[in-house]
């Protein structure tokens, strides 16, 4: 929390959760939003730190219910700290972990652990996911309650499907009455084995072994039909085929409490990528086709999907060098998808994408934020339409491999404030993220 | 401006695919040794044992003068473990300007061919390309028909998994053949129909309708995870036999790329049949593969 208010003046502030689509100043005392009116005159502002934010939308944070901070275990891919610096950079508030790292998140210490670095960070908030399995093998439960306890806010073999589905029935039966959701990567191995991408024409075609539609879809049907039978929360992760957002759409149409994801890469590009035999197309479930697209597209308009996730999933140069088989699997995605989102869905209102990346987060993993109503944390996204080279070697993230990498984008976030702070400042000059002590003191100095 | 690797033949413009071919007639009618390449190392650089094609790179390189070294990545600390980069950076350090290169990963070749400031040229990558295999069978079929263009060529068996299939598609086409694939659903995907090449299943109904049939080989581990029933199963459908060589049509041949299964998919009176060519197309190989390397690298 920091000591200096803050008066964001005359931005467009749209927040879903309160209908507010309006011209408006707003201030920030005490980590908290204070005041959103017209015009807030100086006297009551006095001392505040002044954004000029005209002509930039102010929305509740955004927070991406699906990241890989790589720590602990892999920190020469990413650290919880570069990672969160890559999440304000790209407009995010907050993110959610996924617990495949080494060790896994499968225990509380790991949770709280996770939890300190990130606050020692000081930048954005980190909501850990707990596994569904013991070192996310598929085999033994997590220890869900503790998990939760220590502050996991979803339950997740992300990377991994558990195959065995008797387990999965049972880890759903056990954390029935948790809140936290469990969200589902829809893989069957079998289908899946040996394919580096989809199966299609365009495998067929280049001779790499695909991986079907099919072996999502029927793991996407499966875990629906276990959240029916348990009647736990559920989420499936990164969908890209057409038919498993049909399933999920099905699923709630039966009484099933299903919510779905969809990645900025998923919504833009597809199998046509791996001509020419590069490897950064590479990314799990597959880069699909054209039909894929539209029908994923038309489920974020139309509310079927119902918020959207990057997956940043950040590797070394030489995690991607080698032959294609061998590479890594997954794309560098926070400081993209603010672009990428509005590339994709270049008509979709602001409202509704404000929704999709903040107020139906907050509601999807229960954690505070989503909103801008008076009092709630000073948690504000600050957007700006205006078209951006995207740079690799520019970002915050240690990952550089992004298929949107030298692609013009036509939005980005030019500051991010958490807990009335501001980490990241793009609105005069350079783009600075601003690091702070874990009590947010230095963070405001900083910028006095 | 001839292309500086040869990765695939839809490197090169149906121009070109005919100046190899009539280069590689030219090396057919007089064989004698030649200086084009005297003095330039050429690296066989071969990640997939191939006793064949190795040998027939290896025998056009000495016919054109080259200094042939081969390098056994399985073996050479030099490859082993070493990113695709870094072999490519040993290499070109090195003076080595032309690699010959076969790996069991569909697309290593274009990875290598990005790093590496020379020629590469493709022995063969995973189930994507053979370039100079379908070079040599093209240039079979020309010398069988004199001409490549209303040709009907039906290609038979595992296409799915098939370098070998994909580069004939590309190379036949862009010479104005027509192709029908063959096989079961398992093997031949219906995505790999495409305009001028149809998919098939019913073998006895193609036969009589096509100029030139090429087999493929059909693996052991095919049978080993369930794409076909049996051995049994499979010939009963898609084998060449005594039987189905009645079907062709007079004047039709019959090729393969070897190594073949006998009993699997062609039978001893296949290989006892005039019109085959198999002798032909093993050896047309080595001047197919003189006149590519020439043209790249002299």
């Amino acid at each position: 929390m920091s000591e200096r208010a803050i008066l964001l003046r005359g931005g467009r502030v749209i927040d879903p959760a309160q209908g507010l689509d309006a011209l408006r100043d707003v201030l920030i005392e005490r980590g908290c939003i204070a005041k959103i009116a017209e015009r807030i005159d100086d006297a009551e502002a006095a001392g505040a730190l002044e954004l000029d934010v005209r002509g930039a939308v102010v929305a509740p944070g955004f927070i991406d219910p699906h990241v890989h901070l790589r720590e602990p275990g892999q920190s020469h891919k990413e650290t919880i700290a570069s990672g969160c610096a890559a999440a304000v950079a790209g407009g995010f508030t907050a993110v959610a972990a996924m617990p495949n790292t080494q060790p896994a998140i499968d225990s509380p210490q790991i949770v709280r652990e996770v939890i300190e670095r990130a606050r020692a960070a000081g930048l954005a908030r980190v909501y850990p996911i707990g596994a569904i399995t013991r070192r996310r093998e598929g085999k033994e439960l997590a220890p869900y309650g503790l998990l939760a306890q220590a502050g996991a806010v979803a339950f997740s073999d992300d990377g991994s499907t558990v195959d065995d589905a008797r387990v999965l029935r049972r880890a759903a039966l056990y954390a029935r009455d948790l809140e936290a959701p469990f969200i589902s990567h829809c893989e069957e191995a079998a289908l899946r084995a040996g394919g580096v991408m989809n199966e299609g024409a365009t495998s067929a075609r280049l001779g790499i072994a695909g991986s079907p539609r099919l072996a999502e879809d029927v793991v996407v049907a499966r875990d629906l039909l276990i959240a029916g039978d348990t009647g736990k929360r559920w989420h499936i992760a990164h969908l890209s085929t057409g038919r498993g957002l049909e399933l999920v759409k099905w699923a709630r149409s039966q009484g099933i409490r299903a919510t779905c994801e969809v990645s900025p890469h998923h919504l833009v590009f597809t199998d046509r990528l791996f001509e020419g035999f590069t490897a950064r197309g590479r990314v799990c479930p597959p880069l699909r086709v054209e039909d894929d697209i539209a029908a994923l597209r038309a489920g974020v308009r139309d509310g079927s999907v119902d918020v959207l996730a990057t997956d940043h999933a950040p590797h070394t140069a030489g995690d991607k060098a080698g032959p294609l088989s061998e590479t890594a699997v997954g794309f560098t995605g926070l400081e993209i998808a603010v672009g990428a989102y509005a590339h994709a869905l270049p008509d979709l209102p602001l409202e509704r994408m404000v929704a999709l990346l903040s107020t139906n987060v907050a509601r999807l993993l229960d954690v505070p934020g989503g909103t801008l109503a008076i009092g709630s944390a000073a948690d504000v996204t600050v957007l700006r339409d205006e078209s951006w080279l995207v740079d690799p070697e520019a970002f915050q993230s240690m990952g550089r491999i992004t298929p949107f990498a030298g692609m013009r984008l036509p939005r980005r976030a030019v500051a991010t404030i958490v807990d009335g702070r501001v980490v990241y400042d793009a609105l005069g000059g350079s783009p600075r993220v601003l690091r702070g002590s874990p009590d947010g003191r230095t963070g405001a100095a900083t910028l006095g | 401006m001839p292309p500086r690797n040869l990765l695939d033949l839809d490197d090169l413009s149906a121009e070109e695919l005919v100046a190899l071919l009539d280069r590689a007639e030219a090396f057919h009618r007089d064989p004698s040794p030649r200086r084009a390449l005297a003095g330039i190392p050429v690296v066989n650089l071969f990640f997939e044992p191939s006793t064949r094609t190795q040998t027939s790179f290896a025998i056009a390189e000495h016919r054109l003068g080259a200094e042939v070294v081969t390098i056994d990545p399985r073996e050479s600390s030099m490859v082993k473990g070493e990113s695709i980069a870094d072999t490519a950076i040993t290499l070109s350090a090195m003076g080595v300007g032309t690699v010959v290169v076969r790996h069991g990963e569909s697309g290593f070749p274009y990875a290598l061919a990005r790093s590496f400031p020379g020629h590469v040229v493709n022995a063969g990558d995973g189930t994507h390309a053979h370039p100079t295999q379908a070079l040599l069978d093209v240039m079979t079929l020309r010398q069988e028909f004199g001409r490549i263009a209303g040709l009907r060529v039906a290609i038979v068996g595992d296409v799915a998994h098939s370098r070998v299939a994909r580069s004939n598609i590309l190379g036949l086409r862009a010479l104005g053949a027509e192709i029908v694939l063959v096989g079961p659903r398992t093997l031949l995907p219906d995505a790999m129909a495409q305009e001028g090449v149809r998919v098939e299943r019913d073998l006895d109904e193609v036969l009589p309708t096509v100029n030139a049939v090429m087999l493929l080989r059909i693996q052991r581990e095919r049978l080993d995870s369930a794409l076909v029933p049996s051995v049994a199963a499979y010939a009963a459908q898609y084998q060449l036999n005594a039987r189905r060589l009645e079907r062709l049509r007079d004047g039709a041949v019959v090729m393969h790329p070897g190594p073949y299964n006998r009993g699997v998919e062609l039978t001893d009176d296949v290989l006892a049949f005039s019109g085959c060519r198999y002798v032909n197309q093993v050896a047309n190989g080595v001047f197919a593969r003189m006149a590519v390397l020439e043209a790249l690298c002299a």
